[in-house]
């Protein structure tokens, strides 16, 4: 018997009605697309602070600089559609703590990694239960993060750690329809992201590390210049509503001081890629050359906020405060 | 349960004693040629055993198995379905809206002609893991990530494939085939299951057909139900004499490396991956525009050997010593937590890879004459059909 008492909704999802006005020229849409500002070997700004949530033992907040045309955007507003947007996410460690008494014996440090897209995150909603996405960047996490922290100093206990992303990376433009280059292109930025403000937050923790473990991205990016050609070219820390087409990406976890990388996620055909004349470098290893050096770049924050975190820490102390 | 839960990414953590996996280590590890567990060069596979078409009821099935007792079949389905056009496609340019003004439900846009990569659609089922456990997601992902991503140019010999398996996948504007891989591993893995789920997958691929289509244009979607009719999903050569194997569109082959010290091995077994320095997935392809292979992704896997249980060396050991007291004291000389490496204890492997290690191990792989081509030939050579 079907409810005669209320009028029910169609059973499938409707779609807001598109007028026609709204539907601008197509050289319009073309210069509503955000356009990249920085030299291809130019980083975002990223802003990391530590220990901003005081009930976890270490804590980090991360955010990237939001791309210039969203400024221009809001000064004058020609859509409600924000151009870009930026990451911004926030990590927490707890522990390491005793293993519940069920767990099997560890002689290491016992690692678990969530990863969770906040609802509101990306421009389509994501629901409460983590998704196939979700759990795959929680792995990647765990791989970039488990070559770093020295386990064995701890057995028989337990390391959380959470990232909850408020905002994420783009995959494309959002003019743009879904094509042969709808890769989640974002989700290596949100995955770079990721694993600095971890290791932020790993060090705010007070857990011994083999060093600071920073992120970073490069891609390949085949962007047409002024003859009409498509010439594929390697760029840093690409922001993906940026380009109309990324190749390939790579994302590392890279330690500075041993020279040694955790994490490798290399995807897409690299060996298209145009280098210089005197490089003899394949297209991967440009690749990961190029995220090696984004992520030298965000190791120099990290580091900054780290040494804030232990400075805290020094005035916290008992006996060790310098500024009592 | 914990120590699946723990070893999510990589096998679970055989149970070797610190003193086998030091063995292994430093056999693995002598230079210029390591002696493996079975006998077999770096480069070698282990001995396997496959059939294609094997479930009458698929679109294209296969069937691997290892010398040790693994097995994995792998079921392809496809189904037709209708296109959605999501609303900001509908912000298609002028020209394409005048050109199907004919037609005006408006769902002429240029996104459906290239395809989609959630059209294809992967699933592993492997015993003793719950669905969303962290291994069958991982390797999911990592198998179908290359699959749709490996798109060949225009201007390739084989005008069917262009735009990869996404464009095949496409009937018209309004319709598509959507491409069910179940992935079914039929005992506990013995070692990182990837080679074999992966082995199977191509040969899977490589002999799905899809009913020949007898409509034309932005018809609705109708089909020869003659099942001999049917094409394959990734075309042959018409002629095996004149085109090559290496200028048509393959399935890409993931293949695990691990490394050891200065040694590459391919294709290792459980032992062998319990003491990896390094363990990537390399996934490649054939190249449409040339003869070479090229690379469509990379990833490193968890190594096991960080969490296996280090050895202890006599220096600190209560046994050798004699009395506890003996150990204390040395515990505080030499701490065991260090980074010096005593020869024959084992520690748990650290840190990450060298660049020139990843260089090195794809250089193996793509080079002409290479392990990759040795794989592709081999999977080439498996009758289909």
């Amino acid at each position: 018997m079907t409810d005669r008492r209320r009028i029910n909704g169609p059973p499938s999802g409707t779609r807001p009605a598109v007028f026609a006005s709204s539907l601008n020229s197509a050289s319009d849409i073309a210069t509503g697309r955000p356009q990249r500002q920085r030299q291809p070997n130019e980083l975002r700004k990223i802003f990391l602070k530590t220990g901003l949530i005081p009930s976890a033992s270490g804590s980090a907040y991360l955010e990237y600089e939001p791309s210039a045309s969203l400024a221009a955007a809001r000064s004058s507003p020609k859509s409600l559609i924000p151009p870009s947007s930026a990451l911004k996410l926030a990590c927490t460690v707890h522990g390491p703590k005793p293993l519940p008494r069920s767990a099997t014996f560890s002689p290491n440090l016992v690692l678990t990694t969530h990863i969770k897209y906040a609802p509101f995150a990306a421009r389509k909603r994501k629901g409460h239960i983590r998704d196939a996405s979700e759990r795959d960047l929680g792995v990647h996490l765990e791989t970039a993060l488990r070559g770093v922290i020295v386990a064995e100093r701890w057995p028989k206990s337990g390391l959380d750690i959470t990232i909850t992303i408020l905002e994420a990376e783009d995959d494309r433009w959002w003019g743009d329809a879904p094509d042969s280059h709808d890769a989640p292109w974002g989700m290596m930025n949100v995955l770079a992201g990721c694993i600095t403000a971890a290791s932020a937050a790993i060090s705010d923790a007070r857990i011994d590390c083999l060093d600071l473990i920073a992120g970073g991205v490069a891609a390949i990016v085949a962007d047409e210049s002024e003859d009409g050609e498509a010439k594929p070219k390697l760029m840093l820390d690409t922001d993906p509503a940026e380009h109309k087409a990324i190749l390939s990406a790579c994302v590392v976890a890279y330690m500075p001081s041993r020279d040694e990388i955790t994490e490798i996620w290399l995807k897409g055909d690299s060996s298209k890629a145009l280098l210089g004349p005197d490089d003899k470098r394949s297209g991967h290893e440009a690749l990961l050359d190029g995220a090696v050096d984004a992520a030298r770049g965000a190791h120099s924050v990290l580091a900054e906020a780290v040494r804030e975190s232990a400075e805290r820490f020094a005035g916290l102390a008992p006996g060790g405060g310098a500024t009592q | 349960m914990a120590a699946q839960r723990q070893a999510s990414s990589a096998s679970q953590t055989p149970h070797i004693s610190p003193a086998e996996l030091s063995y292994l280590y430093t056999s693995l590890a002598l230079p210029g040629s390591p002696i493996r567990p079975d006998g077999r060069s770096a480069t070698q596979f282990r001995p396997l055993t496959a059939e294609t078409d094997i479930l009458p009821g698929t679109n294209g099935s296969a069937r691997v198995g290892f010398a040790d007792g693994t097995q994995a079949i792998v079921g392809v389905k496809a189904e037709v379905e209708k296109t959605v056009v999501s609303a900001d496609a509908l912000k298609l340019p002028q020209q394409t809206q005048e050109e199907y003004v004919g037609n005006n439900d408006g769902e002429a846009n240029q996104g459906s002609s290239s395809g989609h990569g959630s059209w294809v659609q992967m699933s592993i089922e492997i015993p003793g893991f719950r669905d969303d456990d962290a291994l069958p997601v991982f390797l999911s992902e990592m198998m179908r990530e290359p699959l749709v991503e490996s798109v060949s140019s225009e201007g390739s010999g084989n005008g069917e494939m262009t735009g990869g398996l996404k464009g095949r996948l496409v009937i018209n504007k309004r319709w598509h085939w959507r491409l069910y891989i179940d992935v079914l591993l039929l005992s506990q893995p013995q070692s990182y299951p990837l080679p074999l789920l992966s082995l199977t997958t191509h040969l899977a691929l490589l002999s799905t057909k899809l009913p020949k289509l007898k409509s034309k244009g932005e018809e609705d979607p109708f089909f020869d139900d003659d099942w001999d009719a049917a094409e394959y999903l990734y075309p042959r050569s018409t002629s095996t004499a004149s085109a090559t194997p290496s200028q048509q569109v393959r399935p890409p082959v993931t293949l695990l490396v691990v490394s050891v010290g200065e040694n590459i091995i391919f294709d290792p077994d459980r032992e062998e991956i319990a003491v990896a320095d390094t363990v990537l997935a390399v996934s490649i392809t054939r190249d449409s525009d040339s003869d070479n292979l090229k690379l469509v992704s990379i990833r490193t896997i968890d190594p096991p050997s960080r969490l296996t249980q280090p050895g202890v060396p006599n220096s600190e050991n209560v046994t050798t010593l004699g009395s506890t007291a003996a150990a204390e004291e040395a515990a505080i000389l030499n701490p065991s937590t260090g980074e010096e490496e005593v020869p024959g204890v084992w520690r748990p492997r650290r840190g990450g890879v060298k660049r020139s290690t990843v260089a090195r191990i794809v250089k193996l792989v793509l080079e002409k004459g290479g392990v990759g081509e040795e794989v592709l030939e081999g999977l080439e050579g498996v009758q289909v059909g």
